[in-house]
């Protein structure tokens, strides 16, 4: 078998035209997945110099689930702007060094943008289904990626940019930037493969992503989470290995605060005054549900060691090797009259998957913050 | 546009210089090494895999298949293929874990068949739509 050439790819429909506008909305996804993904990763920061607003609850679950439905409309957008420019890998490199060299550096580029954004979203996409074969750690990596696909992406939009403005501003069966070999009419429109690639997007979006969605989740057919039980769990209670010390009869939750502690039973928090609150679990891999939670407000165990409005308090966990283990909840939060220390939800007492015999609920939170299986809160 | 041109690639070199420094700085080598392949693996499996399978099908479904049944075919294959990716997660169940059963609780490939019972019948509807409007393809031209 030959290695073909540019010129053995004769579909019309492989055209700059055509690239330019998929490009476009891969772009847009990218930009809105760095984005919400920026907000995320700094939300889950133990000291934010500025913390994110505690109002609206739902903030964080609407920037989290775009963030995962961004990255998996990218997925068969990526695939088709990768079919329509596939040719250029086979274009001849320049045998002169002055201009081998800038092909080079282009060329490069476009290997690691490709690489990038292949690797990206792959592991979100298996991150959400929590499959993890690989050694190295997701959110450091995913977090270092996003800089260099985008910085590829913007390197990669300014060599492009001449083409990208005449192409998005003709028509979409303009020739003018297509290659002389690419005439054959496809067995479909340009307009059609562009309508095509529009509908593969959402719809693998919305059944990858939508699964805890109110009304339409049952119908995400391929969405890792549902709202069938309720809240949805992410790490149980036996894989965290809490059991024995959730259920001890020695248990008790400190309240410090300089020399001043407390240490509360949990038949104490139930007898001390009880707030009900709807606040949603949002997690970190996009899905999110609303519960009613049942508990003490968390300033009023702050009062109870005589702790100043205004401080920042740390949240220590039976758990003690997760990165939700031991959390700072800035003082906005602290102070706010959402924040409990739950003991029940959805009219039940809490189970132990869910943090028995006490965990924290705040307004506007990632999930992954929401300590469960609280046994110390410390006023900084 | 010159300015611009510039601006874009100064900051696109800063950020992938950013990100390679965070990739490089926060984890061990065995890590960075597993990141590198994974990286080299994603190219070689999309260029030298799955664009060539495409192109095959592209090839032989050019050849064999009558105009209007390859705009069907076409339609089931770029609504249904990035899908049968996405879903391999989740029919796979590899993030399973026995003690969590919030976590993929749906029967996935009845799920999936039924999606692909809907692409299959979208690109049968493309297909009719074709064989009715004949003065289309002449449009076309």
């Amino acid at each position: 078998m030959r290695i073909p050439t540019e010129a053995s790819f004769t579909s019309r429909l492989r055209s700059a035209a055509v690239a330019a506008r998929v490009g476009l909305w891969l772009g847009v996804c990218f930009v809105v997945a760095l984005g919400t993904g920026l907000i995320s990763h700094y939300a889950q920061l133990d000291r934010q110099s500025v913390p994110l607003p505690t109002s609206p609850s739902w903030l964080y679950k609407l920037t989290q689930g775009l963030h995962v439905a961004a990255g998996t409309a990218a997925i068969p957008l990526l695939l088709v702007k990768l079919w329509v420019v596939f040719p250029k890998l086979f274009q001849p490199v320049p045998r002169k060094v002055r201009e081998a060299l800038p092909t080079a550096l282009e060329r490069g580029s476009i290997a690691i943008l490709v690489s990038t954004s292949l690797v990206q979203l792959t592991t979100g996409m298996l991150n959400v289904a929590q499959w993890y074969p690989w050694g190295f750690s997701f959110r450091a990596t995913h977090y270092a990626l996003a800089f260099v696909a985008v910085g590829a992406l913007l390197v990669h939009i300014a060599v492009k940019l001449p083409i990208v403005r005449d192409a998005l501003t003709g028509d979409v069966d303009d020739t003018t930037h297509d290659r002389p070999t690419a005439r054959s009419a496809g067995p479909v429109s340009r307009r059609a493969v562009l309508t095509l690639a529009g509908a593969s997007a959402l719809g693998a979006a919305f059944l990858y992503t939508a699964g805890t969605v109110p009304g339409v989740g049952r119908l995400a057919a391929l969405s890792s989470r549902s709202r069938k039980s309720g809240v949805p769990i992410n790490r149980t209670a036996r894989s965290a290995g809490v059991v024995a010390a959730a259920t001890n009869a020695d248990y008790r939750l400190e309240v410090a605060h300089g020399s001043a502690t407390r240490a509360l039973t949990r038949d104490d928090l139930v007898a001390m005054e009880q707030r009900t609150c709807a606040l949603p679990i949002a997690c970190v891999e996009g899905w999110s549900v609303t519960g009613e939670w049942t508990g003490v407000r968390l300033r009023d165990l702050l009062d109870l060691v005589g702790a100043p409005n205004g401080r920042d308090v740390r949240i220590r966990s039976i758990q003690t090797f997760s990165a939700s283990s031991d959390t700072v909840l800035p003082a906005s939060f602290a102070d706010d009259d959402r924040t409990l220390m739950a003991l029940g939800l959805d009219g039940e007492t809490l189970s132990i998957d869910h943090g028995y015999p006490v965990r924290l609920i705040a307004p506007d939170r990632p999930g992954v913050m929401q300590t469960k299986w609280v046994s110390r809160i410390e006023v900084l | 546009m010159r300015l611009a041109r510039g601006g874009l690639v100064l900051v696109g070199t800063a950020g992938m210089a950013y990100g390679a420094w965070l990739l490089l700085s926060r984890q061990d080598l065995g890590q960075i090494a597993e990141v590198v392949v994974w990286l080299a693996a994603a190219v070689v499996i999309h260029d030298g895999l799955l664009a060539p399978a495409v192109l095959g099908l592209g090839w032989v479904g050019g050849r064999l298949l009558p105009r209007p049944v390859a705009r069907g075919a076409v339609t089931v294959l770029v609504l249904l293929g990035p899908i049968l990716l996405v879903a391999v997660p989740v029919v796979g169940r590899f993030g399973a874990k026995a003690d969590n059963p919030t976590l993929l609780d749906r029967d996935y490939v009845q799920g999936l068949v039924a999606v692909a019972v809907l692409c299959v019948c979208a690109g049968v509807a493309v297909a009719l739509g074709e064989l009715r409007s004949p003065q289309r393809a002449d449009e076309e031209e």
